[in-house]
């Protein structure tokens, strides 16, 4: 048993210093490692418990989720401003300190008030043995007691599956007779592609579609190196 | 109780040890098989039929300069190959080499440990795993490691999902998570007529196991699937800045992951220690050997995937075929056919 409360209090301690991270990290990326760092220690602590399933659950959503987070941060926020990123206006900052001290509250109000021993739920170690396993309980709770909850939980998933795909179809799809948009490209090396001739056409075009000039994109750059395009320098320090 | 934990620790120290050891020797054995492919020799110089050539890739990969980039995550730099090579080994902790065995009156379990949760566990591995590719790619500070950390991931999501999903047939047979209790419904023999047949599961779930087969190669980054190290595209990819035996780590978690996969593959799919002679860890030895050279064989044979057939595949094909397995298996158990 005090072996037990040895891991339980290590596991805790680097539980809680990781999730200090998560909120001093200058970086972002810093924070969300911490952050896996704090669940990857939650899980551990749930095994002591003997939650296994628990456990690989959290380990698998939660800290699979993190690493979205992580692409968030790095297609989201300029690579430069990464390593002293600070999110966030002075009135949004107060505005998260405040929410965070009523949370902290509403944490610290639900551990005085009721002590975590002595309210032991109806699942002994015993009758979770008796039902084949932990994997085996919780699917007898959930599938027995709580089939509604995750019936309509699938329904909402479902919704929100459908809801991803109709945004990601392409505008064709979606109005039948609209011609497709194709990008189609014309070499400038092409002996017929300057268009200075007499009765010259752009050869190939199908009827409906706009050509780069009418949309009217970008300009065309003639540069002899990569330096004179940008003025980030190619070696050395980038500039802000 | 003690005893149990101590045969635990011992039979884990000798299956990482192992393991480690075979690691060194699947590069022998890739380099040696896809020279054969290619129709040359391989390794010759170093020892009989260039046997010690691991030893020598290992001295000089040790004896390399190790580099930071002046532009990199110092700390996440140091630590990424750490975690992908750390987490690799561990998922072999579950996998069942044997039953239990009486060695000098003492009861000894030819497994690290047989958990209730086994197969999530290793799921649970291979979602931990991706970090290391990731935080390795993004702390380089290079576009190209970063580009092919954005690959692995978006890879990864998305194999995972076939990879975990596959296996829900196995589950609603068996009726376990348990690698132990699998490999114990397996290796129950059916009899049609006088035909006697093992309950091996890829007989009864053919598309659960090439489904598996396919994800399994996905998500260990392997030829056809290897796009966040395409050379070709990316110089390299997310370990473009790594040198020494920080890249090492990269490569040598790659094969382990390759080895426990196909121990895995063997033990859900083909039975593991269950043969038809007589039972033990040999079988499951051979059954990984195979999956090992057809992991080989693959990346002799296939030409890299471009990106976004990699996720139409993952998505348009294998998503739906995986989901008509688990309904068929599940109305097949409903109306009592294979139940136990």
């Amino acid at each position: 048993m005090s072996a037990q409360v040895l891991v339980f209090d290590i596991l805790s301690v680097i539980a809680v210093l990781a999730a200090l991270g998560v909120v001093l990290a200058r970086n972002p990326v810093h924070s969300a490692v911490s952050l896996a760092l704090t669940f990857v220690n939650l899980a551990a602590i749930y095994v002591i418990l003997r939650a296994e399933f628990l456990a690989v659950v959290q380990i698998i959503v939660y800290t699979g989720a993190i690493l979205v987070l992580v692409l968030f941060v790095i297609m989201l926020v300029h690579q430069e401003d990464l390593p002293e990123f600070h999110g966030g206006q002075p009135l949004q900052r107060i505005f998260g300190f405040l929410v965070g001290l009523a949370l902290l509250g509403e944490v610290a109000a639900a551990i005085l008030t009721r002590t975590a021993v002595g309210q032991s739920g109806p699942w002994t170690p015993q009758q979770v043995a008796a039902a084949g396993g932990n994997v085996q309980a919780v699917g007898q709770v959930l599938y027995s007691g709580y089939v509604l909850p995750i019936q309509a939980t699938a329904i909402v998933l479902l919704v929100a599956t459908i809801g991803a795909l109709v945004l990601a179809r392409p505008d064709a799809a979606i109005l039948p007779g609209v011609i497709q948009r194709q990008v189609l490209t014309i070499s400038l090396g092409h002996p017929r592609g300057d268009g200075e001739e007499e009765g010259y056409e752009v050869p190939m075009l199908p009827s409906g579609t706009t050509t780069k000039e009418e949309a009217g994109e970008r300009e065309l750059v003639m540069v002899k190196t990569g330096d004179e395009f940008t003025d980030q320098p190619a070696w050395g320090d980038r500039k802000r | 109780m003690y005893e149990h934990l101590i045969s635990s620790y011992i039979v884990g120290f000798i299956v990482l040890n192992v393991l480690l050891g075979l690691m060194a020797y699947m590069t022998w054995f890739e380099r040696k098989v896809l020279a054969r492919f290619q129709d040359r020799l391989g390794p010759t110089r170093t020892g009989p039929f260039g046997l010690l050539q691991p030893l020598a890739d290992g001295v000089k990969l040790l004896s390399k300069e190790d580099i930071v980039p002046a532009n990199a995550d110092r700390l996440i730099f140091l630590v990424a190959p750490l975690v992908s090579f750390v987490l690799a080994p561990l998922g072999a902790a579950v996998i069942p080499f044997g039953r239990s065995i009486t060695l000098f009156g003492y009861n000894v379990n030819l497994y690290v440990t047989d958990i209730n949760i086994a197969v999530l566990y290793i799921l649970a591995l291979g979602s931990m795993g991706v970090y290391g590719i990731i935080l390795g790619g993004y702390a380089s500070g290079n576009r190209y490691s970063l580009l092919g950390a954005l690959r692995s991931a978006a890879q990864v999501v998305s194999y995972e999902v076939v990879l975990g999903l596959s296996l829900v047939g196995v589950f609603i047979l068996s009726g376990s998570l348990s690698l132990l209790q699998i490999v114990n419904e397996q290796s129950q023999s059916l009899s049609f007529g006088g035909l006697q047949v093992p309950n091996w599961y890829i007989l009864s779930q053919p598309l659960a196991f090439a489904l598996f087969l396919v994800a399994a190669v996905a998500e260990t980054n392997r030829s056809p699937f290897d796009l966040p190290e395409a050379e070709t595209e990316l110089i390299g990819g997310f370990h473009t800045e790594y040198s020494g035996f920080r890249f090492s780590f990269f490569f040598l978690a790659e094969y382990i992951n390759m080895i426990v996969v196909s121990l895995l593959a063997s033990t859900l799919f083909l039975g593991g220690i269950d043969g038809p002679i007589a039972d033990g860890v040999w079988w499951l030895v051979i059954k990984a050997l195979i999956f090992l050279f057809f992991y080989v064989w693959l990346r002799a044979t296939l030409p890299r995937f471009r990106y976004d057939q990699l996720m139409g595949l993952a998505w348009k094909v294998l998503m739906p075929l995986v989901f008509l397995n688990i309904a068929l298996t599940g109305l097949i158990r409903l109306f009592g056919i294979g139940a136990i």
